[in-house]
């Protein structure tokens, strides 16, 4: 479904390549970790494959479409199909629940939808944000006021909108960094889980190479730019 | 080309109340400084007598420029000495209240450290809280000059001299190419200002030229025919304050008229700056259409309040409309930059998360950049709103209505007494929003 060829990407003035000629291939419905020390070019391998970062060389193809060459409406077009999920800050606090999980909708939203939804939500609408936050079993913050969660209730509406966005596959950058260890197991088991059941793709950068191990199909090393290793796993769920 | 020199030829007369009006405002910061850093210092240390100089910085600062400025020419008389004189006292209240409040704003630790070597409150303030928050004092010094450069054209309008009072004139004598030509150099002036205020955040020494240009103002400047003792005679000419029976009754709909001006004003200038401001900020859209927008949002800005309601007054007539419309006109332009700013400065991620859905550029803005710099939009509309109601009485005194009409006409027929009620009304209205909009800023800072 996703696949990189001899992808390079050079920020400007940097002295090295960020990534420098990667390969990966990533079937539909598996789950991949990225592991490696930070600065590794985990990121901005997310990034390039969601087209949030221009491509130096190589080629980056989402079922055969050329990442690099969409613009505008067909970059955006691509996107709905791609969630993304960062480590923290990217809720709007502003927001409530509801509306930062239907946010996911904004890409097959018109722009007059999205903005009448702030102002007068429909209850199927809001049925269908009660449906995702109950998958990942927090129906009740339904309307609460985002800044009042916590660190693990923001992933998981986190995951939520991604689940909202009816992706083909989720970009995970590190979202549990931030979480104690316990509360870090529980996202990462949640989100496999999730993705497994709905036929998702999920490619997943992380620090803790335990639980790459123990959730993942795949894991992928990242060091300096380029992909140095890559192991196939059983997941233990 | 012929225009274009005859133009030329034009100016050529003006330099002398451009020169008068730059020599107000430097005369006039210079003063301000002066006066106003010692204050800043000894409320920011405690000194004794503090909360008393605080209230009466804010009690002083509620006071708009161009009251101060009719006080001003009522005691010394016609003539830039006036503008001086109004502008030094209205910028020392500001510069020592809100520099009082950014070396408040100083980190604890090194200042304390600095306290428990036993040093004094001039060498806490010289070693520590000046050098810890000097890029914040340097940015609103900037900014308040700025400021002073379009109070020293307001005050000129009620005969302080410089480049205001040819504007009334020519307004006055229904020359519009005149008018133009000097809203033109108004506006090429606030921007070489602005220039000096970015070339000052680099290089703080650029500050020093305020002293000879300051100097030498006040020297050319000097009241020629000042008599203390006449002085004093119109002082008590304006004591007790006094309103009559048909004032007192006709007072409700002048206060209601000031207070529709402030909020109106302000409102229109948001909603304005608002959407302008969305094509203004750099990470909405192309720098080329950033750089014509912030031009606009310049110019609109670079035109203060009392003149855009000179040349609204003739197009819409007299009354509160025209005055709407000029403090809407010109807090476009303020709310304007500060709004792009806004947008510029929220955090990335949550917008890059939105914008990773797929989303359109406008749900991007409607879910993420809009929400996330909501609460500085906040923070500056209630400023701006707090400033509109002195800028209310401002643009009253030119026709249009409320208050400072009123007070505008008692000065014109030397009714003393009256005067003094208004100006002492206008005091308490504004010192009343300043208290109620400081307790929002603070409600809205808390969430």
């Amino acid at each position: 479904m996703i696949s990189l060829r001899d992808v390079v990407v050079r920020y400007p003035g940097a002295a090295r390549p960020a990534l420098d000629g990667v390969n990966l291939e990533v079937a539909a419905g598996e789950t991949v970790a990225l592991v490696g020390p930070s600065g590794s070019g985990k990121t901005t391998l997310l990034r390039t494959i969601n087209g949030l970062v221009p491509i130096s060389a190589g080629s980056v193809l989402v079922d055969g479409i050329a990442v690099g060459e969409l613009r505008g409406r067909a970059l955006r077009g691509l996107r709905t199909r791609l969630a993304m999920i960062a480590q923290h800050h990217d809720l709007v606090d502003r927001l409530s629940v509801h509306q930062n999980v239907m946010a996911g909708a904004l890409g097959r939203w018109s722009t007059a939808h999205a903005l009448r939804y702030l102002v007068f939500p429909l209850e199927s609408e809001l049925d269908e944000a009660r449906a995702a936050l109950e998958r990942v079993s927090i129906p009740e913050k339904l309307w609460a006021p985002t800044r009042e969660l916590s660190g693990g209730e923001r992933q998981r509406v986190a995951i939520a909108r991604a689940l909202v966005q009816q992706p083909e596959a989720i970009l995970a950058d590190e979202p549990v960094a931030s979480l104690d260890p316990r509360l870090g197991t529980q996202i990462i088991g949640l989100l496999c889980r999730l993705t497994r059941e709905s036929g998702i793709a999920l490619i997943c950068s992380l620090h803790q190479v335990q639980f790459a191990q123990d959730y993942f199909d795949r894991v992928v090393l990242v060091e300096r730019g380029s992909l140095c290793e890559v192991e196939s796993k059983q997941p233990v769920t | 080309m012929n225009a274009l020199l005859e133009g030329a030829v034009r100016a050529v007369p003006l330099l002398v109340p451009v020169a008068q009006t730059f020599g107000m405002a430097c005369a006039g910061m210079l003063v301000a400084l002066v006066a106003g850093i010692p204050l800043a210092v000894a409320v920011a240390t405690r000194a004794p007598g503090y909360r008393f100089i605080a209230t009466a910085l804010g009690a002083l600062r509620a006071i708009p420029d161009l009251t101060l400025a009719i006080l001003a020419v009522v005691v010394i008389g016609l003539g830039p000495a006036a503008g001086i004189a109004a502008l030094a006292v209205f910028y020392t209240a500001m510069i020592g209240k809100v520099f009082g409040e950014l070396l408040l704003a100083a980190p604890s630790a090194p200042v304390d450290a600095l306290k428990a070597t036993g040093a004094g409150r001039v060498s806490i303030a010289a070693f520590g809280l000046i050098p810890l928050t000097s890029r914040d004092l340097l940015s609103f010094g900037a900014y308040a000059f700025d400021c002073a450069v379009r109070a020293s054209v307001i005050v000129g309008a009620v005969g302080a001299g410089g480049l205001g009072t040819e504007l009334v004139g020519a307004i006055n004598a229904l020359d519009y190419r005149r008018a133009a030509l000097l809203i033109l150099i108004l506006v090429v002036m606030v921007a070489v200002v602005d220039a000096f205020g970015s070339l000052i955040r680099r290089y703080p020494r650029a500050t020093l030229a305020l002293i000879p240009i300051g100097l030498l103002t006040l020297w050319v400047d000097r009241p020629q025919f000042f008599a203390f003792g006449h002085a004093l005679t119109t002082f008590a000419k304006m004591l007790p304050p006094q309103l009559n029976g048909a004032e007192l009754s006709a007072l409700p709909l002048l206060l209601l008229q000031t207070a529709a001006i402030a909020v109106f004003g302000t409102a229109l200038g948001a909603s304005i700056g608002f959407f302008t401001a969305l094509i203004a900020a750099r990470t909405i859209v192309p720098f080329a259409v950033v750089a014509v927008t912030r031009r606009l949002l310049d110019t609109a800005r670079a035109i203060p309040e009392v003149v855009w309601g000179l040349i609204l007054v003739v197009s819409v007539g007299i009354g509160p409309i025209a005055g709407i419309l000029a403090l809407g006109f010109h807090s476009a332009g303020v709310l304007g930059k500060l709004y792009a700013e806004s947008f510029e400065n929220v955090v990335k991620e949550p917008v890059a998360s939105i914008a990773a859905t797929g989303a359109s550029t406008v749900s991007t803005i409607a879910y993420a950049i809009v929400p996330l710099a909501f609460g500085p939009l906040a923070i500056h509309t209630l400023f701006r709103l707090e400033w509109n109601v002195r800028a209310a009485a401002v643009v009253g005194m030119i026709g249009a209505g409320g208050i400072g009409q009123a007070l505008f006409n008692a000065q014109q027929l030397f009714f003393y007494k009256t005067m003094v009620a208004y100006v002492l009304i206008t005091w308490a209205i504004v010192l009343a929003f300043d208290i109620l909009t400081e307790r929002l800023r603070g409600r809205e800072l808390m969430t």
